[in-house]
């Protein structure tokens, strides 16, 4: 195994890893800090501020020969016996150069800029920065401009890494991002008419090492500092970005993309990084509500036609009301968590022995949309199809579809119907709703109202991606398990807590302790079993074919 | 799809495309074309960049960044029939450059890299023009002026001139 | 000193010299027909490593050397860069070779893509030398005419294009790698290396960049042979197996402060006080020199004294200077400020500096804002510490930047302040008595004409 010795440390890598002594030095817990260098994207060493002493061990002597000069850790890669000197006065003395060249005039914007807090000018220079300025004084400028309908860029504060205008042409393919002039003159900018306008262009904003760009979205929406953090997945498509939600105060104020280099790498689409308003949305359904007077199925507004109902009472009157319909036909969300579904055809078939299970619909919206770096849009817009027809096809390998049921409805084989939703966007329109207008116990249980809802006899609400605990399979059989970031709204029960009670659980819903059932009872999600990790796990893994 | 060129003539873009078969791709004619464009407008116009990217297969972002890289070509109008280029490096200045372009910029009532009104003539500072055994020295269109005073590079600079290759 | 009788100047004066016919009439493409007959490619790059020529673009690295680099086997193409992109200030002989004698130019080319199996040479030429442009397409063509180029040249399978492509006044473009990325058709931002240009150049392809002025040394070695070449300059020095020494005639171009700029062929080696005063015509106006350039701004700044120093590659370094460079040489009178000189030097790599990298970005702009504020009268002794400090730590040398540009940048600065210390600290005394003392950042002047 290849050693590299890290100030003085040796860390063993892989033979067949290639790695730059940026990477490599993290083995050894030491960050070297930088600006333009990035994973994903190609190598420039331009800022500068990795600028590292270097070295060889020679692998007989053991004699340590090293480079009489300073080199970018970014793009010198390693080998048994490169030596890497991260902490030397020559090293030290040259970042706080960078950083205070980088200062000369940078706009001292931090009051006002998003970025502070997550800055990484603002970082390095407390570690590696001078305490004094040494240039001139003058005022500074710091212009807005405005390069997209989601990003706006403050030119002055550019430090000229280039990531953003690498990433436009790299992984998005789409070459909008520009550097004009030459020279301490340089700026960042559109061509006019053609704006920063691609499905992935909220990605510069993460890569922008300072408060350059910045996202519309999130701008003076709230102090990064105030936000906390919980690993999700993105729940806009069968891709399974993995993200971070960043939220304060159960209100979620962005998402980000987590690294993962299964699914996403360090990207997501700019429809699952806004995708998350729906949270918020005034009109969503906020409260468990029986309709009062079933002559009103089919007509009537949720305010007229619902009587709100405690939770508590809901798991006994559902159960009872269905129970006295009859035949149970249920439509499993794939926006539902594997364990959530689970809960629901165990309920289902508690309630109806034979009920009629189902994967819900699953939208669509045109195709799969792959750009030059690599990265894929999925055109099925919902997370988990494949996790739920894994849970329903163990309890009905026949596995049925949405359109199935819409069948079964139709040719009179179900008396009740639950639909499980949780569709951010409408996802049904009167002519499909409309069969189910003769059942005798509808539940709808989804985030808005939708033609469904004036066929309900339960109006429940849902959960949204970042209200629920669970684990969803992505489209490459990736499951992967995520925390509970905020509380649904007052009087949401999430689908999980619901589903939980109908089981006659004790205690708080614990999606692991299902997790841990699912996996122990089905060959399929064998691998659901034990900690998942961060990444994710292949459900394939193990199995035969 | 090809579409309405408002700006770049059939000419200009044979010109281009004849050049194609010197190179194995297409940003490579990226300067030349704007050379091309250049040399029959005195200047390249934004709408010209959209439509070079065009022929080039490029983002019109590409070639503006490569345009603006240079600090030479005019994009808001044309230069002057007659640019100017007055050398201001170490033996130019030595031996009185810096003087002659202010001089010059004065007495046709401009800014350095500004235009007259009457759109004859450009002044323009400019870096080392490799002339230096005939310091100062100023490049109108194609023509190198040596050894010029600040009477001689007037009187020079008044004379019509054929236009820039 | 016996006057050296040129040889890569032999055309300059003569009548139609730039013609084909002019140039076989002295000799010219007979080498080149001999060398297609009778050698293989690798003979050509022996021919060339053993004559000792070295660049003559201002790096001086021996040019069969590089060529050597090239992969071995590679199923093409290779490239052939030449570099006439001549911006270094104080320098002109490429524009003379280009304009007098462009055949000596293209033999040269011709004689080098054979060596390195080049299939297409891209004579990467600047911008404002229209002249140049088109006295090198007339001989293009001409060479087309007469079967030294295309394809299947004089019978053999070597075939070759030449294309002239031509510059938009960018200094930087005369970095091999930011010519090479200029030719691709983007901002002429210099790679980093590795990779070197020799595996991935020109369109990720092997590729050579070499100077016009070593392209014409190429055409005359073949002529005149490689002993001829070595019987020329400066030796390798025996006790020093590192020494490639200087070999050949060097076009040195004299200019600023003297009664007679020009460029002057002389074997390499002259020393500058002789290239000023026998060819020259001396300092101009009866005056002394102050400070004198060696080889191009880049290379620093030699006091009166050191003017003794050989202009060969290893002299200028030996009185502190960044080396030959050029052979530019450039006078500076002893009535001229060197605050000016300074100025003008910090002005001009500002201006050229490309942007991409942090410390000649940000070091060439902040040590324009001082020089300017200097020259204004607002300066402070404590200026003169940062500028040597961003002169001893902006470059290649010390590892900071990308390209060469930032020495060439840095250069200046140093030898001007070290050697001339004197003169700035009496002239920020003088001009600014109340704030020459002043060490806490002042308010900065604001910045007229430098772009």
């Amino acid at each position: 195994m290849p050693v590299v010795i890290v100030d003085g440390q040796e860390i063993e890598i892989g033979a067949d890893e290639r790695l730059n002594c940026i990477e490599a030095a993290r083995r050894a817990g030491k960050e070297i800090p930088h600006y333009c260098w990035h994973p994903g994207l190609s190598v420039v060493a331009s800022c500068r501020m990795c600028l590292i002493e270097t070295g060889s061990r020679d692998a007989t002597t053991g004699k340590i020969t090293m480079v009489p000069k300073l080199v970018p850790g970014c793009q010198t890669p390693v080998k048994d016996g490169t030596v890497i000197v991260t902490e030397s006065q020559t090293v030290i003395d040259s970042r706080a150069r960078v950083e205070e060249a980088l200062l000369i005039d940078h706009p001292i914007d931090c009051p006002i800029c998003d970025k502070a807090g997550e800055c990484l000018l603002q970082d390095y220079h407390f570690e590696h920065g001078q305490a004094e300025r040494r240039a001139d004084l003058h005022p500074f400028t710091s212009r807005k401009r405005d390069v997209g309908p989601t990003v706006t860029l403050f030119v002055d504060r550019c430090i000229m890494c280039t990531r953003c205008v690498r990433f436009t042409r790299e992984v998005s393919g789409t070459g909008e991002l520009m550097v004009t002039s030459r020279g301490a003159k340089e700026e960042i900018d559109v061509f006019p008419g053609f704006p920063l306008d691609n499905k992935l262009a909220g990605n510069v904003v993460d890569l922008c090492p300072v408060g350059a760009l910045g996202d519309k979205d999130f701008l003076y929406q709230q102090r990064v500092w105030f936000l906390k953090r919980e690993a999700n997945v993105c729940g806009g498509c069968s891709a399974g970005c993995s993200i971070h939600t960043e939220h304060n105060q159960d209100t979620v104020y962005r998402l980000k993309p987590r690294e993962n280099p299964h699914t996403n790498k360090w990207w997501m689409c700019d429809d699952g990084r806004y995708g998350w308003h729906h949270l918020h949305d005034q009109s969503r359904v906020l409260a468990a509500g029986r309709r009062r007077d079933m002559a009103t199925n089919g007509h009537g507004t949720p305010a007229d036609a619902f009587d709100a109902v405690e939770w508590a009472d809901v798991t006994t009157r559902l159960r009872s009301d269905l129970k006295a319909a009859g035949r149970l036909a249920v439509a499993v969300s794939p926006m539902l968590t594997v364990e959530e579904a689970w809960m629901l055809c165990a309920v289902a078939r508690s309630i109806d022995p034979e009920a009629f299970l189902a994967v819900g619909h699953v939208p669509t919206v045109g195709a799969d949309e792959t750009f030059p770096g690599g990265f894929t849009i999925r055109a099925e817009k919902c997370p988990n199809r494949k996790g739920v027809e894994a849970v329903v096809a163990l309890f009905d390998p026949a596995s049925r579809s949405w359109g199935d049921l819409l069948a079964h409805v139709e040719a009179g084989n179900a008396d009740a119907a639950w639909i499980t939703g949780g569709y951010p966007t409408p996802w049904i329109d009167d002519a499909t709703a409309s069969p189910f207008a003769n059942l005798a116990c509808v539940v709808v249980q989804d985030l808005f109202d939708s033609p469904l809802t004036k066929h309900a006899t339960w109006r429940l609400p849902a959960a949204g991606f970042a209200e629920r605990a669970g684990t969803w399979v992505n489209v490459a059989h990736r499951a992967q398990s995520f925390g509970q970031a905020i509380k649904p709204p007052a009087g949401v029960w999430p689908e999980g807590r619901l589903f939980w009670n109908m089981l006659g659980r004790r205690g708080l819903y614990d999606p692991v302790a299902v997790r841990q059932q699912i996996a122990g009872s089905s060959a399929s999600l064998a691998a659901l079993a034990g900690e998942i990790p961060a990444h994710g796990v292949d459900l394939r893994v193990g199995q035969l074919a | 799809m090809i579409a309405q060129r408002k700006v770049l003539t059939d000419e200009m873009v044979a010109k281009i495309e004849a050049l194609a078969p010197r190179y194995p791709n297409r940003q490579a004619l990226t300067l030349p074309a704007l050379h091309i464009v250049n040399a029959e407008l005195r200047h390249v116009p934004l709408e010209a960049v959209v439509e070079i990217a065009q022929v080039l297969g490029l983002a019109p972002a590409e070639v503006q960044d490569t345009l603006t890289f240079y600090q030479f070509f005019h994009q808001e109008k044309p230069h002057g029939k007659v640019r100017a280029f007055v050398c201001r490096s170490v033996s130019c200045a030595l031996r009185g450059g810096d003087h002659l372009l202010e001089h010059l910029c004065q007495k046709n009532g401009v800014e350095p890299y500004g235009t007259t009104t009457d759109g004859e003539l450009t002044i323009e500072p400019a870096e080392c023009l490799g002339a230096c055994d005939f310091a100062p020295c100023i490049l109108a269109n194609d023509d190198l002026l040596k050894n010029m005073t600040p009477e001689a590079a007037e009187a020079e600079l008044k004379k019509p001139r054929a236009r820039a290759t | 000193m016996t006057p050296f009788k040129p040889v890569l100047l032999e055309a300059v004066g003569v009548p139609d010299g730039y013609s084909i016919t002019s140039y076989k009439s002295r000799g010219g493409y007979a080498p080149l027909e001999k060398m297609l007959a009778e050698k293989q490619p690798v003979d050509v790059v022996e021919m060339v490593k053993s004559s000792g020529l070295r660049g003559r673009g201002g790096a001086g690295f021996s040019t069969g050397l590089k060529w050597t680099f090239l992969p071995k086997d590679h199923p093409g193409p290779i490239y052939l860069c030449v570099n006439a992109d001549e911006s270094e200030p104080g320098t002109f002989n490429n524009r003379i070779l280009m304009e007098d004698d462009p055949h000596q130019v293209i033999e040269g080319i011709i004689l080098s893509s054979y060596a390195t199996r080049a299939s297409t040479a891209y004579i990467y030429l600047r911008y404002e030398y229209p002249h140049s442009w088109h006295r090198l397409q007339a001989a293009i063509d001409e060479a087309y005419a007469a079967g030294y180029l295309g394809k299947n040249i004089r019978g053999t399978n070597f075939s070759l294009d030449i294309y002239l492509h031509r510059g938009a006044a960018a200094y930087i473009c005369g970095e091999e790698t930011g010519l090479i990325e200029s030719l691709e058709g983007k901002r002429a931002w210099p790679r980093i290396k590795p990779p070197f240009p020799a595996i991935e150049g020109l369109f990720r392809k092997p590729t050579v960049v070499n100077n016009i002025e070593t392209m014409a040394c190429v055409a005359q070695i073949a002529r005149r042979g490689v002993d001829w070449f070595k019987s020329i300059g400066v030796p390798a020095d025996p006790a020093n197996p590192r020494d490639p020494g200087s070999y050949g005639p060097k076009l040195y171009c004299l200019s600023g402060h003297v009664e007679k700029p020009g460029c002057y062929e002389a074997p390499l080696g002259i020393t500058a006080r002789q290239l000023i005063d026998e060819f020259g015509g001396g300092v101009w106006k009866g005056r002394k020199a102050k400070a004198v350039i060696p080889g191009g701004i880049s290379m620093g700044l030699m006091t009166e004294s050191e003017l003794d120093t050989p202009l060969d590659f290893a002299g200028p370094g030996k009185v502190g200077c960044l080396g030959l460079g050029t052979a530019a040489v450039v006078v500076i009178d002893d009535q001229t400020s060197i605050v000016d000189f300074l100025h003008n030097s910090c002005r001009f790599f500002a201006h050229e500096s490309c942007g991409q990298c942090t410390p000649c970005r940000e070091g060439t702009s902040w040590s324009l804002r001082m020089l300017e504020r200097i020259k204004a009268g607002k300066g402070r002794l404590r200026d003169l510490d940062l500028l040597l400090e961003i002169g001893q730590t902006m470059g290649m040398m010390p590892g900071s930047t990308i390209c060469g540009l930032a020495d060439g940048a840095a250069w200046p600065i140093k030898n001007a302040i070290k050697k001339f210390r004197g003169e700035f600290e009496d002239y920020i005394k003088r001009t600014n008595p109340s704030g020459w003392m002043v060490t806490d950042p002042v308010p900065a002047l604001q910045i007229v004409g430098a772009h």
